[in-house]
């Protein structure tokens, strides 16, 4: 009888637990689909030209600004939405960056796990022992404000991580008989790797992507927020930026200046991580 | 996750020092520009040929590119790291002074993280596919979405401005002249803000790191023994389950530690908090290359010692890293 419940309640948690993914999956699909609509949207759905002073400085929320307006008399409401391109394209491009550094030494350094691979290997060990953010900030004071610095140097801090789990991917692929067949019937390397393992690491490879997008959108916020974003493409960051130095949080302003902006950023970076968690699950259950 | 000191480790710790002194000393060296205004602080343009030979010779930068990289390694090991641009103090001076406040918050900050995300990781693992499981892991992920200033700004705007309950900035009220037990309330109630942000925002690496390795745990055969012996729930819980599962979740501690000093950054910054993090923040904007570098070498520093530490204990809470 015992038994018999326990064998029910395991049964029951497995069919809950499979659930948990696409639950997870499909919430942060329809908040990515819904911010990269207003982003897409952005001249259609924002009521004014954010560039534009269209108002007087700091006005409360009201018919006309649903959220106010900031320090020089913008719109805040269309500031957000035109910060969503911003914020957005900084996240994607850079893990696409992020990605494409990430794939080529993680199958690399799996295909030739002798030398080359370990070398390569104790490389990326050594670039996350470094202290992330420190060393994020020095890169980006150096090399100066530009939507394309921020994407660079966010891009070459955060590939060490899907390296990683790329090359365990990959260590595993070449063992298999399709690649050793191929390999014992004279298939050059880069054909093999081509052909029969990068393709087979695309899966893993969207998930790290994803996973990537979340936190490099944190970071850009982080970065931006700290004043070293590009001073003419305003992000959610930047109006943060702007929102501390001009201490709105400090005033009843904090409402419709600091929370929606914030909000956006956890939105967007939540709604990527839930797709990279569901992705994961499906890879490797371990929910 | 299992560590040990090894000559591997200790290697790669060598190499990490030498990337992290070398990307300084490269850094301002390769970028665009006249280096004299990254490595002297001083206005090119201003300056006639021979006051920028006598600068130029005076940091060094007419030698040949390996001796000026001898002696940069000369100036870090024997704790040289030249003077502010700003406020033409020595940098030691300056760190020294910081290092306290940062050391306040982020210990503090780890310990409460600790034991939230232990215990919350726990229970999380033993209920594992409930509600209270599904209701706490996605908590934790939101966590780890938050921005970190946003969220130390709406703690200020919520605690400090809208109710007035704890002070907003710095470490002590400014010049209050408080003494004994006053004076430490004061710091106490200026630290409960960056110390909560930052314990919110490490909460999920614990509970995560506790989750997981409890459920891996769980299915181990040992524990199966144990429940077949009739051992009850909480001895299960506490006497097998807890003491295999703690090892790695220090580990992530130890090495958390490293990372949260990084991140007190931005969180000193939202909240004026005078410690390394604001230092690094003031260089940033003061466009003061030496302290923004000097104060990259101190954190890296930091997470080696957390790295060495969770190197150090790992074989002393299980056992089973001790043979081979």
């Amino acid at each position: 009888m015992v038994a018999d419940r326990r064998e029910e309640a395991a049964r029951r948690t497995a069919r809950r637990r499979s659930r948990i993914p696409t639950l997870f999956g499909l919430t942060g699909g329809l908040i990515v689909g819904i911010l990269v609509c207003g982003a897409v949207f952005a001249p259609w759905l924002a009521p004014y030209d954010p560039t534009e002073r269209v108002a007087r400085p700091f006005l409360s929320p009201s018919s006309e600004h649903l959220l106010g307006t900031n320090d020089i008399g913008q719109d805040l409401l269309s500031e957000m939405i035109f910060g969503a391109r911003v914020s957005l394209t900084i996240g994607i491009i850079a893990a696409a960056v992020a990605l494409l550094i990430g794939t080529t030494v993680g199958v690399v350094a799996g295909y030739y796990p002798k030398r080359l691979g370990s070398v390569m290997m104790r490389g990326v060990d050594v670039i996350l022992i470094l202290p992330f953010l420190p060393l994020l900030i020095v890169l980006a004071a150096y090399l100066g404000r530009s939507l394309l610095n921020t994407i660079l140097v966010i891009g070459v801090l955060i590939w060490a991580e899907p390296a990683r789990i790329i090359r365990s991917q990959v260590l595993s692929l070449r063992s298999r008989e399709y690649v050793l067949a191929a390999r014992s019937m004279g298939a050059p390397d880069r054909w093999t790797i081509l052909r029969h393992i990068v393709p087979r690491t695309a899966l893993l490879a969207t998930g790290s992507f994803v996973r990537a997008v979340s936190s490099a959108i944190l970071l850009e916020a982080a970065l931006s927020f700290l004043g070293l974003g590009d001073p003419i493409q305003k992000s959610w960051g930047s109006i943060l930026f702007w929102a501390q130095s001009r201490g709105a949080f400090l005033t009843p302003a904090w409402k419709w200046w600091v929370l929606p902006p914030g909000l956006l950023i956890m939105l967007a970076s939540l709604g990527f991580a839930l797709i990279a968690f569901s992705l994961e699950e499906r890879i490797n259950p371990r929910l | 996750m299992r560590r040990r000191l090894d000559a591997r480790r200790i290697t790669q710790y060598g190499v990490v020092v030498v990337v992290a002194v070398t990307l300084n000393f490269l850094l301002p060296r390769l970028m665009p520009g006249n280096p004299l205004v990254l490595i002297a602080g001083v206005d090119v343009g201003l300056l006639s040929p021979d006051e920028r030979a006598e600068i130029v010779a005076r940091v060094g930068l007419d030698a040949p590119l390996w001796k000026q990289y001898l002696r940069y390694w000369g100036d870090i090991v024997t704790g040289d790291f030249g003077y502010s641009f700003r406020s033409s103090r020595p940098i030691v001076d300056m760190i020294m002074e910081r290092l306290p406040w940062t050391l306040l918050i982020t210990g503090l900050s780890l310990i409460v993280s600790a034991v939230a995300g232990v215990i919350l990781g726990a229970i999380s693992a033993w209920r594992r596919g409930t509600k209270a499981d599904l209701g706490m892991l996605s908590g934790m992920i939101s966590i780890e979405s938050l921005p970190s200033f946003w969220l130390g700004m709406l703690l200020i705007s919520v605690f400090a401005i809208q109710w007035g309950v704890l002070p907003s900035s710095h470490a002590v009220t400014p010049a209050s002249g408080l003494e004994g037990w006053a004076h430490t309330w004061d710091i106490i109630s200026h630290a409960i803000l960056p110390v909560a942000t930052l314990s919110i925002l490490a909460t999920p690496g614990v509970y995560m790191t506790m989750r997981y390795s409890m459920l891996e745990t769980l299915g181990e055969d040992y524990i199966r023994t144990a429940r077949a012996k009739g051992a009850g729930e909480r001895r299960v819980l506490f006497g097998h389950v807890a003491r295999n599962t703690i090892a790695p979740v220090v580990t992530v501690l130890a090495l958390r530690l490293g990372f949260a000093f990084g991140g007190t950054v931005i969180i000193e910054t939202v909240f004026t908090y005078p410690g390394l993090g604001r230092l690094v923040f003031e260089a940033v904007s003061g466009r003061d290359y030496p302290v923004m570098q000097a104060a990259f070498l101190v954190f890296t520093a930091a997470v080696l010692v957390t790295n060495l530490v969770a190197d150090l204990l790992y074989p002393l809470i299980d056992p089973r890293t001790r043979t081979s």
